[in-house]
C-alpha cells in the first residue's frame, strides 16, 4: 500500500508541475524559454495561428536586377528557406513561388519578425577568413612628434572629481585620475582624435562579441614609446584613452592612463614614478597594433556542404555542426593545419573568422587540424537557440540567389480563427460527451477513466509547450487519435475488470487481473503505432515530408504518455479506490446492463 | 452470431465497396487534388473597413461562386490617403484573366461596391506540397507498414503460424486505405471534392486507428487460441470476437462523438478533414471484425483459393 501512496503522490505532483506550466503563459528558466501568447501558452501552427506573411524578390546573382532567375533555381531557393526553416523549430511554413520569381514564405506564430528575417537572410556572403592575431605594431606616421605640444603627468584636480550617474553621492575620480596628459595641437588633435574612435570601436566590437558567447578578435591597441628621464613603453586600449573637454581645459588634450609598472601588469605606476620617469622635456611617439588581420583565404559559403545544430555527444553542450563539400575539406584542412601548427610553435592562437554580409557571426578558435571536411563549433555559453540561429545563418550563405524583402506583414490562421474557435468548442463538447458516457457506462471505473483522461491531457500538452511542439492541424488529428487509444486502453481494462468481478473475484484481484489481462493488447496497440511513428519521422525526414513528420512525433507524443497514465494512473488510482468503502458495492464498478452479478461479493 | 461463417459476405460487401472506388482511382482523373497539391492563383486585394469582408464572409462566398476549396487570409490592415483599408490573401484554383475578373468583380460589388481598385495583385502561386512529397509520404507508409507487419509477427510469436497475424493485420490496413480513398475518388467524380494536405493527414490517421483496432482483436484470439487448445480455429475466433464487441462498439463510439461533435458544431474549414476520419473509424472497426479475423479464418480453412475462384 505504501507503494500505491507513493506513486498517487507523484502523480498528483505531476499534474500540479503541468498545471502549473500550463496556467502560466511564458515559462522562463535561466537561458530556457518556452511559451508564447496563445492559448495555454501553446506554439500553434500557420494554419491554427497565423503568423508571417513574407514576400521575397529573387535577384539575378550576375546583373543584380531583380528577376531574370530560371524555374530551377527558384526551386532550389524555395527547397533551401524550407529546410532552413524547418530546421530552426519554428515550425512547419508554406513556402510558394509566387508568378515567376517572387517568394512566398508564411511563418507560424512569429511574434519577432526581426528573428524570421534574420533566419531567411537576404543576400547572404557567407566568408571564413584566416584572422591572424600576432600582427606586429607599425609605427603611427601621421602623428609627428611636432603635433605633440606637452606631456605630463597629472593627479586629480578637485574641479575634474566626476560624479558617477548611478549614485551621485560617490565621487569618481578614476576616470582620468592619475593619468598622463598629451596636449595637441589643433591639426594633430584631429588625427589623434579619429585614431582614438577605431581603437574604442575596436574595444566595444570585442566586448560585444564576448558577450555574444564568440571568441573576441584581439583588438587594435595603441603602443606609447615616450623618451624622457627614462623611456616609458606601453600599450593601451581605446577604453583608457579620455579626451578632456574644452570646457574643462584650455587646449586639446587627451589623458591616457597610466600603465603598469611590471610586466605582468599587476600594479599601476604611481604618479610620483611616472614624473620622475618623464623628465623636463619627454618626447613620444606612437605605434598601432591592428589587433588582427583576417586574411581572404577563398573559402565561402559555396564550399558549405551543410550546417546543423546538434549537442555534443560527451558533454550535451550545444553546438554547431558543420560540412564542406570537397573542395571546402580541402581549404578548410590547410587552413586549419597552418592555424594548428603556429599555435603549437608560437603559442598564438588564431582564429577562423565566419563572416556573413560582412558581419561577424563567430570566429572560432582551432584545437586540431581538421581535414575530414567535418566540423563543430562550440561555446562555453552557446544556448540551444543560438546554436539552432548560427547553423541557419550558416546555412544562409548557401542561398542559390540573393533575395530581397518586397513585403512583410502579419496574417491570420490559414483555417480561419472563427471556424477554429467554433472547432475548438466543438472538441471540448464532443470529449465532455465521452467523459460523460465513460461515467454513466462504466460507472466509478469510468469516473476514474475520465480523471486519468483528464491528466493526460495535461501532460501531453505540457510536452507540446516545453519541448516545444509547434501544434498544426495533423497534430490535432494525431491527438484526436492519442486520445482515442487513451480511452481504449482504459475500455479495455473495464471490459477485463468486469468479466473478473462476474467471476466473483474480490474487487483488488480483479483490477490486478484486469490490468494484467488488458496490458498485452495495450502494449502492442501502442507499440506497433510507436513503430509506425518512428518510421515515419525517419523517413519523413529523410525525404523531406515535414508534414507527416509533425503529425509522426505528435501522435508518438501522446502515446508514449497513454501508455503512462492508462497503466499507472488508472491503476493506482483503482486500487485506492478499491481500498475505500465505495468498493463495497459492486454494482457501482460494472457496466450498465452487466448481467447477472455476484452480490455475495465481499472484499 | 456466427461471424465466421458468414465471412463470403463480408468479403463480398467489402468488393462491392472497394470496388468502385479502385475504378474511379485508376480512371482520370482519379483523386481530385486540391491547390495545395498543383499550386493555383493568389490574389491580394483590400477592401474599407468597416465593409463586411472578413474573412470568413470571403471564404462563403467564395464556395458560392464555385471556388470552395480556397484559402482566405486577413493580412491587417494598411492606411492609404487617410482610409483604412482590410487586406486579405486568397488563394484559389488556377484563374485566367476572365475568371479573375469575375472573381474580383463579384467580391467588389459583395463588398466594396464604390470601390474600384481592390485587387492589390494577383499571382501565379506554386504547389504548397511539391508532388514528390506526396510520393514520398507514400513510401513513408509502405515502410510503417513493413514495420507494423513484422511486430505483429514477433509479437504473436507464441501462436501457430505467426506471420499470418502479421498479412491480416496489412489486409485490414490496405482494406481502409483503399475504402477510404476510393470513396473520395468517387467524391471527386462527382461532386468535385478535392484532396488536399489534410486529407493526407486524415489517412495516416485511418491506418493508426486501423492498425491498433486490428491488435486489440487479435490480442484476444491469441489469448483464447492459447486457452482453448482443443476448439477449432473458427470458433475461438467467433468468441474473441464476441469477447471484444463491447470494447471495439465503445472504444469507436466514443472516437464517432468527438468526431460527430466537431462535424455539427465545428468550423467548415476542417469538415473534409473529419468526413475522412469518420469514414475511417467506422470502416477501421469493420475491418478488424470482418476482415482481418477472416482473412486468418479463411487461410486456416484455406479456401482463400475457393473464395477467389467461386
Amino acid at each position: 500500500m505504501r507503494r500505491n501512496a507513493r506513486i498517487l503522490i507523484t502523480i498528483v505532483i505531476i499534474t500540479v508541475i503541468c498545471g502549473t506550466i500550463l496556467g502560466v503563459q511564458k515559462v522562463n528558466l535561466n537561458n530556457f524559454e518556452r511559451g508564447s501568447d496563445d492559448l495555454l501558452g501553446l506554439t500553434l501552427g500557420l494554419d491554427l495561428q497565423g503568423g508571417s506573411h513574407l514576400i521575397y524578390q529573387a535577384i539575378n546573382p550576375e546583373t543584380g536586377l531583380p528577376g531574370g532567375v530560371t524555374e530551377d533555381q527558384m526551386k532550389s531557393l524555395s527547397r533551401t528557406i524550407e529546410r532552413r526553416v524547418n530546421a530552426s523549430g519554428l515550425g512547419e511554413p508554406i513556402i510558394q513561388i509566387l508568378g515567376e520569381d517572387r517568394l512566398l514564405i508564411q511563418l507560424p506564430g512569429i511574434r519577432d519578425p526581426g528573428r524570421a528575417k534574420a533566419l531567411i537572410g537576404e543576400t547572404a556572403r557567407l566568408e571564413f577568413k584566416h584572422r591572424t592575431t600576432d600582427v606586429p605594431p607599425k609605427p603611427l606616421t601621421n602623428i609627428l612628434t611636432e603635433d605633440v605640444i606637452s606631456i605630463s603627468a597629472d593627479g586629480v584636480s578637485p574641479d575634474k572629481t566626476l560624479k558617477s550617474e548611478d549614485d551621485p553621492d560617490s565621487e569618481n575620480t578614476s576616470e582620468y585620475a592619475e593619468s598622463i596628459v598629451f596636449e595637441f595641437t589643433e591639426s594633430g588633435t584631429l588625427k589623434f582624435d579619429e585614431i582614438v574612435a577605431n581603437l574604442q570601436f575596436s574595444m566595444v566590437t570585442a566586448i560585444n562579441a564576448a558577450e555574444l558567447g564568440s571568441n573576441p578578435p584581439p583588438p587594435a591597441r595603441l603602443g606609447v614609446n615616450i623618451e624622457g628621464a627614462e623611456t616609458l613603453r606601453f600599450q593601451t586600449n581605446g577604453l583608457q584613452i579620455l579626451r578632456l573637454e574644452q570646457a574643462e581645459r584650455e587646449g586639446y588634450k587627451f589623458a591616457i592612463a597610466l600603465p603598469s609598472s611590471d610586466t605582468e601588469g599587476t600594479s599601476v605606476l604611481s604618479i610620483e614614478e611616472a614624473i620622475a620617469k618623464l623628465g623636463t622635456s619627454p618626447t613620444v611617439n606612437f605605434e598601432l597594433s591592428e589587433g588582427h588581420i583576417d586574411e581572404d583565404i577563398g573559402l565561402s559559403g559555396d564550399d558549405l556542404e551543410n550546417a546543423y545544430p546538434s549537442q555534443h555527444q560527451a558533454s550535451g553542450a550545444p553546438i554547431v555542426n558543420i560540412e564542406f563539400n570537397e573542395r571546402g575539406t580541402k581549404a578548410f584542412g590547410e587552413l586549419t593545419t597552418e592555424i594548428y601548427a603556429k599555435q603549437q610553435s608560437s603559442g598564438v592562437r588564431d582564429q577562423i573568422a565566419i563572416i556573413l554580409d560582412g558581419k561577424e557571426l563567430i570566429a572560432p578558435v582551432v584545437n586540431s587540424p581538421i581535414t575530414a571536411g567535418t566540423a563543430i563549433i562550440q561555446g562555453g555559453d552557446f544556448t540551444l537557440e543560438r546554436v539552432k540561429d548560427l547553423a541557419l545563418l550558416l546555412e544562409s550563405g548557401r542561398l542559390p540567389v540573393p533575395i530581397q524583402l518586397l513585403q512583410e506583414r502579419d496574417v491570420d490562421a490559414m483555417l480561419g480563427a472563427d471556424s477554429l474557435r467554433k472547432s475548438v468548442i466543438a472538441g471540448i463538447a464532443g470529449l465532455s460527451l465521452v467523459l460523460f458516457f465513460m461515467i454513466l457506462y462504466y460507472r466509478v471505473p469510468g469516473l476514474i477513466a475520465s480523471l486519468s483522461l483528464l491528466i493526460y491531457a495535461m501532460i501531453v500538452l505540457t510536452i507540446f509547450k516545453m519541448l516545444p511542439i509547434t501544434l498544426t492541424l495533423s497534430g490535432v488529428a494525431a491527438a484526436i487519435l492519442s486520445i482515442g487509444m487513451a480511452v481504449d486502453a482504459n475500455i479495455l481494462i473495464f471490459e477485463r475488470m468486469k468479466d473478473e468481478l462476474r467471476t466473483g473475484r474480490t474487487m483488488l484481484s480483479s483490477i490486478n487481473i484486469g490490468f494484467n489481462r488488458a496490458w498485452p493488447a495495450i502494449r502492442d496497440g501502442n507499440v506497433s503505432t510507436l513503430i509506425t511513428c518512428a518510421i515515419l519521422y525517419w523517413f519523413s525526414d529523410q525525404l523531406g515530408a515535414t508534414i507527416v513528420q509533425g503529425f509522426a512525433i505528435t501522435l508518438a507524443v501522446g502515446v508514449a504518455v497513454s501508455m503512462f497514465t492508462a497503466i499507472t494512473v488508472s491503476r493506482t488510482l483503482m486500487r485506492v479506490v478499491a481500498l475505500t468503502p465505495v468498493s463495497k458495492n459492486v454494482r457501482l464498478f460494472i457496466p450498465t446492463g452487466g448481467g447477472e452479478i455476484k452480490d455475495n461479493v465481499q472484499n | 452470431m456466427n461471424f465466421s461463417e458468414r465471412r463470403p459476405w463480408f468479403f463480398l460487401i467489402s468488393f462491392l465497396v472497394i470496388l468502385p472506388g479502385i475504378i474511379f482511382l485508376i480512371l482520370a482523373p482519379g483523386l481530385n487534388p486540391g491547390i495545395d497539391f498543383t499550386g493555383g492563383s493568389s490574389l491580394t486585394m483590400q477592401f474599407p473597413e468597416g465593409s463586411e469582408a472578413n474573412q470568413k464572409a470571403i471564404r462563403e462566398k467564395l464556395k458560392v461562386i464555385g471556388y470552395p476549396e480556397s484559402t482566405v487570409q486577413n493580412l491587417g490592415n494598411s492606411i492609404i490617403d487617410e482610409e483604412r483599408y482590410d487586406l486579405f490573401f486568397l488563394r484559389t484554383k488556377t484563374l485566367d484573366e476572365t475568371k479573375k475578373d469575375e472573381l474580383v468583380d463579384t467580391l467588389n460589388s459583395q463588398f466594396s461596391p464604390e470601390q474600384t481598385n481592390t485587387l492589390l495583385s494577383f499571382d501565379l502561386v506554386s504547389a504548397v506540397i511539391a508532388q514528390e512529397t506526396v510520393i514520398n509520404a507514400c513510401w513513408a507508409v509502405l515502410a510503417a507498414a513493413l514495420g507494423i507487419f513484422f511486430y505483429v509477427w514477433w509479437a504473436f510469436r507464441k501462436v501457430p503460424r505467426p506471420i499470418r497475424y502479421g498479412l491480416a493485420a496489412i489486409v485490414a490496413l490496405v482494406h481502409d486505405t483503399l475504402i477510404v480513398v476510393g470513396i473520395f475518388a468517387i467524391l471527386g467524380y462527382f461532386l468535385d471534392t478535392e484532396v488536399n494536405t489534410m486529407f493526407l493527414i486524415a489517412i495516416l490517421t485511418v491506418i493508426g486507428y486501423s492498425v491498433n483496432d486490428t491488435i486489440v482483436v487479435f490480442d484476444k484470439i491469441r489469448e483464447n487460441v492459447l486457452t482453448y487448445t482443443n476448439r477449432p480455429f473458427p470458433e475461438v475466433v467467433n468468441l474473441s470476437i464476441s469477447e471484444t464487441m463491447s470494447r471495439s462498439l465503445n472504444t469507436s463510439f466514443t472516437l464517432l462523438v468527438t468526431l460527430l461533435a466537431l462535424l455539427l458544431f465545428g468550423g467548415a474549414t476542417i469538415r473534409e478533414f473529419l468526413y475522412v476520419l469518420i469514414i475511417g473509424v467506422i470502416v477501421g472497426t469493420y475491418s478488424s471484425i470482418a476482415i482481418a479475423t477472416q482473412v486468418l479464418v479463411s487461410w486456416d480453412q484455406k479456401t482463400i483459393g475457393k473464395l477467389i475462384s467461386s
